[in-house]
């Protein structure tokens, strides 16, 4: 694959890869922006190369998800969570409109799988991919992230009706 | 069918609220210019090594006029000295051929 080709990958994926890191990088702006360039970065010393045209979107989200744990780990800000970790209490301050800290309150793979098939129109295959975890543990981090999120949001509205 | 509308909504409206941030300018790829300035380096050493290495030069200094001193003995025995100047030899004689046949 040329750098042209590369160049136009990169290019139609670009705002979707921001999002992405952002997501990764638990929604702080700078810090995603950083991941973002060190991603392309990557890709552009050919410390990655994409085999399958078809899955550049998976191939790009994954090297993000990399680059931002790296980067977090750092910065010492990476606490690891078994995947039996239920959310925390919700803050009463949670508003029902603050997407980004509601949806930071499930467990880290929950989320991901959560963001990619709701958020970015992946399928838990994709997902799994870019977890690099198995189908059926993807569907199942699904599943669960979906339970929660939904108590999450109710919970949320609950509290905002009380404190009318 | 699964019932995700409350998960979607919630998705449309995050996204709605993602709708205002401002994504990053693409960055500019400069890796094949620097790439570009390594073939031209190497060529510009190479014509520049070869402008600098001189060529041995061949020697075209031809020997001055040469003196040939030749001894002739006539007929009565006596031995007498010819000089001839030339550029060139045509026959060389070491001077001590002689010994090998006279010794």
């Amino acid at each position: 694959m040329n750098s042209q080709q590369l160049d136009h990958i990169l290019k139609s994926h670009h705002r979707e890869a921001y999002l992405w890191a952002r997501q990764c990088c638990s929604f702080q702006d700078e810090l995603a922006k950083d991941v973002l360039q060190q991603a392309y970065l990557k890709i552009l010393e050919g410390k990655t190369t994409l085999k399958d045209e078809s899955k550049s979107k998976t191939w790009l989200f994954s090297i993000i998800r990399y680059t931002a744990i790296d980067e977090l780990r750092k910065a010492g800000k990476i606490i690891p969570l078994s995947t039996e970790y239920d959310p925390i209490q919700i803050n009463e301050e949670v508003d029902s409109t603050d997407y980004e800290a509601i949806i930071q309150l499930l467990p880290e793979m929950q989320r991901e799988v959560i963001l990619m098939v709701f958020y970015h129109q992946m399928t838990i295959a994709q997902s799994a991919e870019i977890l690099q975890i198995a189908v059926g543990t993807a569907r199942t981090h699904y599943e669960r992230g979906k339970k929660k999120l939904k108590e999450l949001i109710t919970q949320v509205q609950i509290q905002e009706d009380y404190g009318k | 069918m699964e019932n995700n509308e409350q998960l979607e909504q919630f998705f449309d409206q995050m996204k709605k609220q993602d709708g205002h941030l401002k994504s990053p300018a693409f960055p500019l790829l400069k890796k094949r210019r620097v790439n570009l300035w390594i073939p031209i380096g190497i060529a510009a050493s190479v014509i520049l090594a070869f402008m600098l290495i001189k060529e041995p030069k061949a020697i075209h200094d031809r020997p001055g006029e040469v003196v040939i001193i030749t001894l002739h003995t006539d007929e009565n025995g006596d031995q007498h000295f010819t000089i001839e100047q030339t550029t060139h030899l045509d026959t060389w004689e070491s001077p001590t051929t002689s010994l090998l046949t006279q010794y």
